[in-house]
């Protein structure tokens, strides 16, 4: 079965080439809405057939006079043992290679980037990241650009090409579609048909005694109230640094704040602020009846709820009257290529190799990873987990990290921080106005 | 005043008028450290100008063997004898010209551009190969490695002519040179300094002064989030650095956080000092009064303190202070006992005054212990005929402490003091892992109610890599800390008579 | 009127008591919840409560057992601080006394030069430096090395000279010339003369550069980058408490905490003995 859609992935995916080449065609609407820029950079390239077998090897003679391949791939811990299995894999995937080493280490896709830019060339040929960090990647030119951006772009989901594409060209390869946070709660505190409401949730756990965790001291959550208000990001301005935002109307954006500022001091006791690592032990210790989690978190959530263990998008908040769906930010796990490795062809098949279907999917059934890959999202172990139902819901309604400043984090982690303080006063829109007016000021570095 | 009429004041105008004495001595120091400044300038450049004489003189003096002494090291010492000396300075020569060439020229060639290449992308096939262009950062760095190289050479050279003109001499008064072992004793003696000296300083020369002249460096340059190396060169800017953290008007935000992250920086290490500093020592004074026991047990309970690794201790600390931590639940119990409610107090990220009292105090548990085991050690050390004699003269113990015991303790501690005070200004530690700067606030640039300017200067780096900035504020720290200290160390009581309580 | 003395010493004593109590108390009690919350069996991070539950000796064994991922390897990270400790320890000993004891009794022309240039390079916020020692270290092929990790941490050792040379101050110069007239050179004096009579600075140094490998948790990450079995325990029980790890291992960084704390506070009691004796001795001595 597996084998026969992949036959039928790659029939499509020639025919996507070459309709591309012919300008026009249904299934390369795709790729063309979101990225035409990248597509273009890749046809200029003058590869029209990138050469890819299926989707997950590529034509050997790609990898060109390059052989006694010696390669380090950094994959996070939990992942090592399959990434390793799935090294040899590719080792068997093309026979007539001759693979000196390929060694994987266990590195953090958090740090990975700051790894990379304290000095490339001992980091890894492959590595898998976090979108945050591509920006400085790219500015520091030690990610190498994807070399099969067009297979790439029509294999995976658009949000996660859009988030790894930055002046028109694809850096690198999607991994998951999942790195983002959503509600999990206690199916004994929370009944599963009040998690539409925040003002239900926060009503639920209050009345059985329990806390509700929203960690508003950190710019990656907190911008949630930003974004729910209509302040969103779009992108950078020209100078590849300032943070560009969408037109926003302020007086809701004011309103919108307001309103969660007056519900956390609404259910002050109840509304707290805490690390994301203390969700799982509240869970445990009975004190916690919903909280916003990262999607990193799950095991331990699952572990500590058992069977009680339910898990949804994020609510909605009700301002004037009506209710806003919140709006997270939403990011995503890519695969890159260092820009230094002394195997660039290499490196470059084994990044397809890992972010390919298969290897997306083996990680989907042993990891729970949420896939990028859009044959991947179809199949039942995606769609049959309630978790990653929940993901791909909130991906819905999410910003997706694309081209964010390094000044972003702190000032809307500030933002959070006044909404739920004790000085704050929910009924004065003045200080709101400024707070928020400070806020996109400080992001945009406008000092 | 004369010592007599000093001592018919009363105490509080004895305090008046030391008081007075401190703060009208300042100008007048401050105007003796850049005196000794100015000084030490006008010393190096006639010291210059008099090696150049000697220089030329010794030239026109030397024999053949001196003269090629110009060219090639050691000839001179060869040539009279002096074989190990003379090959250790041919080696030197050897070396540092292997150095250059295969090493130092491709760096210091750049050093005024730091770079002109960029890295860019080459397409072959469908693979991208990035190529390598300069790399900024490396450029400066092993310029300054050459740089400092090149000067420890020159002092070899300089020292091979003057060696072999002092040999050439030394025959022509039919002297004969020392010998190996006559060397080594004389090093083992006569410049012993030298010998004990070389190492340490061998290494603080590769690993401190090295890397500060780099990053010194690096605040003159435009290093930062739209100049990153490898990727993209920086080069030089002159003063843009310092100025944007004073230019109220372009650079308001930057202006305003400078100011005020000083402000709060000197009022912590002030705070932090002298309340570890006073508190400290009551402890060690309980501790070592006279008819308490088991002072053992006493301050091993506060030692324990320290040997646990700090990031654990704080990062503990900074649990047990949040919302949800021991601290809280402590409270909750207690407050329940009398009927109260949970408490939920938010001890770092509220309240600005909350937050910074917690950080002080904090700091006091963080610090009392090695204040401790410092002083028992100086309050056993005081010598017992003091406290005889004050006995005697029928002296309270208040009177005896402030007559005899804090005077001791001052005299003996100043310096480490002052490198209290100093380590508060730069005590990353504590406020960077048990804050992390908050609480949070608009008002700055990417700093918080409780950064000091150490913190601040490295979120700069890590958040916003605005490279050039910290070191700009790196520097200015440097400079207060390093005027401060020499002043008050050089004007010290345990400074000016090194030997007043031996 | 002599009892009356008697008496309010007693009472003196008594308050005094009863103050150190409390504060010992205070200061030993973050640790007491560390140490019990280490034999924690429930729950991941935190818990709202003081004493744990459950109690056992799993998170001890766990550490020392594979867990089958290869980030963690405690054992290993105790064995590299152990290792780089000792010899830095040595080293940076070695540094501080011949430092100190030349500023203290030789005279040369640098000397005061020296000693302020000295005291003011240690004010210079170090971790800027941070890349750049990095990048020194690996033009030497030291990067990912614990031999990195030696010369970092005792190469800026001989600019602590202040205290030691404070207590060589101490000791009379009359011994000096004495050795002097009987013919010892400089360097007899130092190794004959004056080290044996400061065993209190030469345990103080050691107890000082023993502790710092154990607690840098930036620049060692910084060297080692994702070779993790040359880390430290400092960067490894940090990086057990990151976002990756937290809610696994959390509980096993509490016991690691603990087993860190153990050897330096054994080495802290013991030296404490020879410190307060030596330093009563030399009391004596002046």
């Amino acid at each position: 079965m597996k084998k026969i859609l992949a036959i039928l992935l790659a029939g499509m995916m020639t025919a996507t080439a070459f309709a591309g080449c012919g300008g026009g065609g249904s299934s390369s609407q795709a790729s063309e809405s979101k990225s035409g820029d990248s597509s273009a950079a890749s046809s200029d390239a003058g590869a029209t057939d990138e050469m890819t077998k299926d989707a997950n090897t590529v034509d050997p003679s790609l990898f060109g006079d390059e052989n006694n391949i010696t390669l380090k791939v950094w994959a996070p811990d939990k992942a090592v043992s399959l990434v390793k299995e799935q090294v040899e894999a590719f080792k068997k995937a093309y026979p007539d290679k001759t693979f000196t080493k390929i060694e994987v280490i266990a590195q953090g896709e958090g740090d990975a980037g700051t790894q990379l830019l304290n000095d490339a060339s001992v980091a890894a040929d492959v590595f898998s990241f976090a979108s945050d960090q591509l920006n400085k990647l790219v500015d520091a030119k030690v990610i190498s650009e994807v070399a099969f951006a067009k297979t790439v772009t029509d294999m995976n989901s658009p949000e996660t090409i859009t988030a790894g594409t930055l002046n028109g060209k694809l850096y690198a390869y999607p991994e998951t579609n999942d790195n983002g946070y959503y509600l999990v709660y206690d199916k004994t505190v929370v009944p599963e048909d009040k998690t539409a409401k925040l003002e239900d949730i926060l009503a639920a756990c209050k009345a059985a005694g329990k806390k509700f965790i929203f960690n508003c001291g950190d710019g990656f959550y907190a911008c949630t109230f930003a974004f729910t208000a209509g302040v969103k990001i779009d992108g950078l301005e020209e100078d590849g640094v300032t943070q560009k935002f969408t037109q926003y109307d302020e007086a809701e954006a004011v309103k919108t704040l307001q309103a969660f500022s007056k519900l956390m001091k609404e259910y002050k006791g109840t509304f707290t602020s805490l690390d994301v690592a203390q969700i799982a032990s509240g869970f445990s210790t009975g004190t916690l009846g919903a909280g916003v989690d990262g999607s990193w978190n799950t095991t331990a959530d699952q572990d500590a709820l058992k069977d009680k263990f339910g898990a949804a998008k994020l609510p909605t908040i009700n301002v004037d009257g009506t209710d806003k769906q919140m709006i997270s930010m939403f990011g995503y796990k890519y695969i890159g290529v260092n820009a230094s490795s002394k195997f660039p062809a290499s490196a470059q098949i084994l990044a397809y190799y890992l972010a390919g279907e298969t290897c997306q999917e083996q990680r989907a059934e042993k990891l729970g990873w949420g896939p990028s890959n859009k044959a991947v999202q179809e199949k039942p172990v995606v769609k049959d987990s309630p978790v990653l139902q929940a993901i791909a819901q909130q991906a819905q309604n999410a910003c997706p990290q694309v081209n964010i400043a390094p000044t972003f984090w702190s000032p809307m982690g500030n933002l959070g921080n006044k909404l739920i303080a004790d000085e704050t006063k929910a009924d004065d829109a003045a200080y709101f106005t400024k707070l928020l007016k400070d806020t996109i000021a400080n992001v945009r570095d406008e000092a | 005043m004369t010592f007599v009429e000093y001592k018919m004041l009363n105490p509080f105008q004895r305090f008046a008028y030391k008081f007075k004495k401190f703060f009208k001595a300042i100008p007048g120091a401050i105007g003796r450290f850049f005196k000794a400044i100015g000084r030490f300038f006008v010393k190096l450049f006639t010291g210059i100008g008099k090696g150049f004489k000697n220089y030329g003189t010794t030239f026109v003096k030397g024999d053949w063997a001196t003269k090629l002494s110009y060219l090639i090291f050691g000839v001179g010492d060869l040539h009279k004898g002096k074989i190990y000396k003379g090959i250790l300075y041919f080696l030197a020569e050897v070396l540092y010209i292997l150095y250059i060439v295969f090493f130092g020229w491709q760096y210091i060639s750049k050093f005024n551009s730091l770079g002109t290449v960029e890295t860019h992308v080459e397409k072959v096939g469908l693979i991208p190969k990035t190529v390598p262009g300069d790399n900024s950062m490396l450029i400066l760095l092993y310029s300054v490695l050459t740089i400092v190289i090149t000067i420890v050479v020159f002092a070899i050279y300089i020292s091979n002519i003057k060696d072999a003109y002092k040999h050439q001499v030394m025959r022509a008064n039919g002297e004969k040179p020392t010998t190996l072992r006559q060397d080594v004793r004389e090093f083992l003696d006569g410049k012993y300094h030298i010998t004990l000296l070389s190492f340490p300083v061998l290494m603080i020369c590769v690993f401190n002064i090295l890397p500060l002249i780099f990053m010194i460096l690096i605040a003159f340059t435009n290093y930062d989030k739209q100049h990153m190396p490898p990727g993209t060169l920086f080069t030089w800017v002159g003063m843009e650095n310092f100025a944007a953290l004073f230019d109220v008007v372009n650079t308001p935000k930057k202006a305003t956080t400078f100011l005020e992250l000083t402000g709060w920086t000197l009022i912590w290490a002030v705070l932090a000092t002298f309340s570890n500093y006073i508190l400290g020592m009551i402890v060690a004074l309980m501790i070592n009064k006279k008819g308490i026991k088991l002072k053992a047990l006493w301050r091993t309970l506060f030692v324990i303190a320290i040997a646990v690794p700090q990031f654990v201790s704080l990062l503990l600390m900074n649990q047990m202070l949040q919302t949800n931590g021991a601290l809280n639940v402590l409270l909750s119990d207690i407050s329940r006992m009398f009927g109260g409610g949970p408490v939920e107090i938010q001890f770092l990220n509220s309240s600005t005054l909350m937050a910074r009292t917690t950080v002080i105090i904090v700091n006091i548990w963080v610090g009392i212990p090695y204040t401790i085991l410092s002083m028992s050690g100086i309050l056993m050390n005081i010598p017992e005929d003091l406290y005889e004699s004050a006995r005697i003269d029928g002296a309270s113990p208040v009177k005896t402490f402030t007559a005899i015991t804090l005077p001791y303790m001052i005299f003996v501690t100043t310096p480490q003091l002052i490198t209290q005070f100093v380590g508060n200004i730069n005590n990353f530690n504590v406020i960077y892992l048990l804050t992390g700067g908050g609480p949070t606030t608009q008002d700055y640039y990417q700093a918080g109610r409780t950064d000091i300017l150490v913190t601040w200067l490295f979120t700069l780096s890590m958040n916003s890599q605005d490279y050039g900035l910290a070191a700009a504020i790196g520097i200015l720290v440097f400079i207060v800390c390093a005027t401060l200290s020499l002043i008050i160390y050089n004007n010290s009581k345990s400074m000016k008579d090194e030997e007043a309580f031996s | 009127m002599i009892k009356s003395y008697k008496l309010r010493r007693h009472i003196a004593n008594a308050i005094i008591y009863v103050l150190l109590a409390i504060l010992g108390l205070l200061w030993i009690s973050p640790f007491v919840y560390l140490l019990m919350h280490s034999f924690r069996l429930e729950s991941m991070t935190t818990v709202p409560y003081l004493i744990p539950h459950q109690w056992g000796f799993d998170n001890y064994i766990a550490l020392f057992q594979n867990s089958g991922s290869s980030a963690i390897n405690f054992p290993r990270w105790f064995l590299n601080t152990l290792v780089v400790a000792i010899f830095s320890c040595i080293i940076s000993t070695i540094s501080v006394l011949a430092v100190a004891y030349t500023f203290s009794r030789l005279r040369f022309g640098a000397r005061k030069k020296l000693m302020n240039v000295a005291m003011i390079l240690g004010m210079f916020p170090g971790f800027m430096t941070m890349i750049a020692i990095y990048y020194l270290l690996k033009a030497m092929g030291l990067n990912q090395n614990l031999i990195a990790l030696v010369i970092c941490y005792s190469s800026g050792a001989g600019m602590g000279f202040q205290i030691s040379k404070g207590f060589f101050d101490t000791i009379p110069r009359a011994l000096d010339e004495a050795a002097t007239i009987d013919g010892a050179t400089k360097n007899q004096i130092f190794w004959r003369i004056i080290l044996p009579m400061s065993k209190p600075i030469v345990v103080y140094t050691v107890l000082t550069s023993f502790i710092g490998p154990w607690c840098d948790f930036i620049l060692a990450k910084i060297i080692m980058g994702d070779a993790r079995d040359l880390y430290t325990v400092a960067i490894g029980l940090q990086s057990m408490v990151s976002p990756e790890f937290i809610n696994q291992y959390y509980k096993q960084f509490l016991a690691g905490s603990v087993l860190v704390a153990v050897p330096i506070t054994t080495l802290f009691l013991i030296m404490q003995r020879y410190y307060v004796e030596g330093v009563t001795a030399g009391g004596v001595k002046g």
